[in-house]
């Protein structure tokens, strides 16, 4: 999907928790998530800490789009 | 450690006037079978229905196969299951050997559950086809997750357990026609001509990735999804320490009855002390989150780096995201510089074009292939169900559907069906008994 | 008896070497140079012969193909072999052209043949047969005689086997073998690793392929001036699930109305996905598919516009090829709306 997007000529971000499965896919830009079944938001934690994380790893998404890269990178979050 | 399994080949499976066994036949006294199969009290129907090599029967959904098995000094079978949690993997196990308990829903299936052909076409796609199934078909009251496509199925699932080992006890004080010897000296300290070939351990991925508890594979009676890897002797896993979970699409299951008999581990075994030195069994898991699956993975190199390994075989029990668990795993023993081989089915697509593991990595350079998950299988009616047909296409059984606009629904009017192999009851028999391999054409 | 038509180039028609590599199309009747060989062991007759100059095809493809199916136009025929092409680039490329070519418009099988070296191998293994073949025509009999007994199979109606069996490259396609030999999974680990713990030779049954990457977008000047559109292949959809997106090897996607609404409410959307815990998403929908995250940022002014649909499939045993018919239908959707980035996230 990523990759038809890209060849498209539509830059894309991928948030996704299995790096190496994105990197076999051949996605060019990562951020990564913090499980499977919630990427953005562990429900053993306060909404308020779910909110902080999901609105910070997509404000890294966000950015990455600008980013001009030469080959896949994979994005350092904070929270 | 040395475990002695008495075999006691099962000719036919009868009902009668008592449950015995006598020259090969398994005779059982149904009506009190069934009263000990409602012994709990969350099993509210159940029905015994006996199913031979040949028969034009279909089976779905199948939940659980446990070979029927007893201890004659008392010990539980699967410990910490059965009964009390004692040490498994020494002493003796009776085994009732040719047939397999299994757990079927009366109505409704789950995800993880699976068909079985016992004749025709569809008996090659799994090996249970072989078998004489004592099936118990059963409801239950567990009323939370009758619609949901992911259930644990634990009623229906303990019961097989314990009736398997309820028709085990039929050989607990008689003689087995053949024993079969499983020993090894501890690791440390074998004889120089064993320690002189190169040592092998076999890594075992069993399905854990369900946080909710109930859903993944146990260890001792332990939920694996809270259990990090760590180091095992075979017998433990051949004589009932493990038992299967209700969570992985049923092709790249491994039932109870895949532990008890473990072909990887009995061909380590073959070659012990021949080509290898086989040092143990490296229990690891499977997981959701990449940190846990890396966790895991230096857990295993470790462990291997510091036995000694040369070589590892890795296994895992599922496709998709695990296969990321496997990849990383043959990746970090490769690192350490152990070598290894992988067995696997693959997920190669309907069209078998697709990528067949969701990673890949050049350092996975051995790999067995036992399946391809998302094969379609085109099979005609049967005379005869157990269970219930339509739990196939109605209840999100991972390898039917209820709709699709080229296919049609899983489950005609006629009674054929067409699904993936993803639904066939342990169907890619990754734990070694897998006579298929994968091709390019 | 069924018919086939056999292309070949100007050398082996006998025309000349490079000196006529110029040659154009012709069409001839009968069997010409190594259809003669071909003929003797095929179950069709070879009715005609296709003729064409290397340079010919190569420097005027488009010209060159046009030609030589207009005299097939009115041919009928049941198979279609070129070559052997041997080592010769261009020739292999030709053949391989005019193959893909035939089985597009007619629909018919289409075989050719080539050394491992030629080009044409890694352009035209994943559409055709193509056969293994040798360096030069001094193999021209073996080669042949590989081709023939294939194509007599599909002639015959017979069953095909797989690429080794039959002495074809790979084309990518894999599908499941019970072996001959019965070796079970487990033996054959265990023979795997003792060969490769002993620096013996050993083969693989799933060969890592090589892996197809994509040029980076250019990427987007001024986010605040920048339309975006979010997908997930979470599985997330009204809880009626409308499209009916299977939980697994999905095949079908849907795009739902974010315009109106601030975040994905618990109740109104779930996951249909099959291979996780859905308790978190069904709970909190937006830990998959982050739409307040998303109109937070708009509002603050972040980037420009949010395209007022996400999307949603589910990634688990999806085929590539369908993976990337629905990125291509949705990409369609996307330009018509003139967005210019997407965020995409997975499970």
């Amino acid at each position: 999907m990523v990759k038809e997007i890209e060849r498209a000529g539509i830059p894309v971000v991928l948030l996704c928790n299995l790096i190496p499965v994105a990197t076999t896919v051949g996605a060019n830009k990562i951020v990564p998530t913090i499980s499977i079944p919630y990427p953005l938001g562990d429900p053993g934690t306060s909404w308020e800490t779910q909110w902080k994380l999901r609105y910070h790893r997509v404000g890294v998404a966000l950015d990455a789009l600008t980013d001009d890269i030469e080959e896949q990178k994979v994005y350092k979050v904070k929270i | 450690m040395k475990l002695e399994i008495g075999n006691f080949l099962i000719k036919d499976v009868i009902f009668g006037e008592k449950t015995m066994f006598n020259n090969g036949i398994l005779t059982i006294n149904k009506e009190e079978a069934i009263a000990f199969i409602k012994e709990d009290e969350h099993i509210t129907d159940v029905d015994i229905v006996i199913a031979k090599p040949g028969e034009n029967t279909r089976i779905v959904p199948v939940k659980e196969a446990v070979e029927p098995r007893i201890r004659p000094d008392g010990r539980a079978v699967f410990p910490g299951v059965t009964g009390d949690i004692e040490m498994a993997g020494s002493g003796r196990v009776h085994a009732l050997k040719g047939c397999s308990v299994l757990g079927v829903g009366m109505h409704y299936g789950s995800f993880g559950d699976g068909l079985i052909d016992m004749g025709g076409e569809g008996a090659k796609y799994t090996l249970f086809s072989q078998l004489i199934n004592i099936c118990i078909v059963a409801d239950t009251d567990e009323e939370f997750e009758r619609f949901e496509q992911q259930k644990k199925n634990t009623a229906i699932r303990m019961a097989s357990h314990k009736f398997a080992e309820y028709l085990g006890a039929t050989v607990k004080d008689k003689e087995p026609e053949e024993v079969e010897v499983f020993e090894l000296d501890p690791v440390i300290k074998r004889t120089e001509e064993v320690n002189k070939l190169p040592s092998v351990v076999l890594v075992m991925q069993p399905q854990s990735q369900m946080e909710a508890l109930g859903y993944n594979d146990e260890v001792y009676g332990w939920d694996m999804n809270k259990y990090v890897p760590s180091f095992m002797n075979p017998n433990e896993v051949l004589d009932g320490a493990l038992i299967s979970g209700s969570f992985m699409p049923c092709s790249s299951k491994w039932s109870t009855y895949d532990f008890q008999n473990f072909p990887t581990i009995k061909e380590l075994y073959k070659e012990h002390g021949k080509s290898i030195n086989f040092l143990g069994v490296i229990m690891s898991n499977l997981n959701v989150a990449l940190e846990q699956k890396k966790r895991s993975a230096i857990f295993v190199a470790q462990m291997a780096k510091s036995l000694g390994a040369d070589g590892a075989i890795v296994t895992e029990e599922g496709y998709g995201n695990p296969d990321a668990d496997y990849i990383l795993c043959l990746a970090a023993l490769e690192d350490v510089g152990v070598k290894t081989v992988g067995i696997s089915n693959e997920c190669t697509g309907r069209d078998g074009a697709s990528q067949p593991l969701v990673t890949l990595d050049v350092k996975a350079n051995a790999l067995v292939s036992t399946g391809n998950v998302s094969q379609l299988i085109e099979l005609s009616p049967a005379d005869k169900v157990i269970g219930e047909l339509q739990a196939l296409a109605r209840d999100g059984l991972s390898g039917g559907w209820s709709y699709d606009e080229i296919l049609g629904p899983s489950v005609r009017e006629d009674g054929s069906i067409i699904m993936e192999n993803n639904a066939m009851f342990c169907g890619d028999m990754i734990a070694g008994w897998s006579p298929k391999t994968m091709k390019e054409f | 008896m069924k018919k086939a038509i056999h292309y070949i180039n100007q050398f082996f028609a006998g025309i000349g070497g490079e000196d006529t590599a110029d040659y154009k199309p012709e069409i001839r009747e009968g069997a010409i140079g190594p259809a003669l060989a071909l003929s003797s062991m095929l179950n069709a007759e070879i009715t005609h012969t296709v003729i064409c100059g290397d340079n010919y095809m190569g420097s005027n493809t488009d010209e060159a193909i046009k030609e030589i199916l207009s005299f097939l136009e009115d041919k009928e025929f049941d198979i279609f072999i070129a070559g052997p092409a041997f080592q010769a680039g261009r020739y292999g490329v030709a053949c391989g052209n005019i193959c893909k070519a035939v089985k597009e418009r007619f629909n018919v099988p289409v075989l050719t043949s080539m050394n491992e070296e030629n080009p044409g191998v890694e352009m035209f293994k994943k559409d055709m047969y193509v056969f293994k073949g040798g360096k030069s025509a001094a193999k021209l009999k073996d080669d042949v005689k590989v081709i023939a007994s294939f194509a007599n199979k599909i002639l015959n109606g017979e069953k095909t086997g797989s690429a080794d069996k039959e002495g074809f490259f790979p084309r990518g396609i894999r599908a499941q073998v019970w072996l001959e030999s019965g070796k079970t999974g487990a033996e054959r680990g265990v023979e795997m690793l003792i060969k490769k713990l002993n620096g013996l030779p050993f083969e693989s049954e799933l060969p890592i392929p090589k892996q197809d990457r994509v040029p980076v977008a250019t990427p987007i000047a001024d986010l605040s001036k920048a339309k975006i559109a979010i997908m997930t292949t979470g599985g997330i959809v009204p809880v009626n699930n409308p499209d009916r997106i299977q939980s697994a090897s999905a095949t079908r996607w849907g795009r739902y109305d974010i315009s109106n609404v601030d975040k994905l409410e618990s109740g109104v959307y779930k996951t249909i996905h099959a291979g996780f815990d859905p308790a978190a998403a069904d709970a909190d929908p937006n830990v998959i598919m982050p739409v307040d995250a998303m109109k937070t940022y708009l509002k603050e002014g972040k980037f420009g516009a949010l395209h007022d649909y996400f999307y949603s499939t589910v990634g688990t045993g999806t085929t590539q090829a369908e993976a990337m018919r629905m990125a291509k239908e949705i990409i369609i959707k996307l330009e018509e709306d003139k967005v210019d980035a997407v965020i995409m996230t997975s499970t």
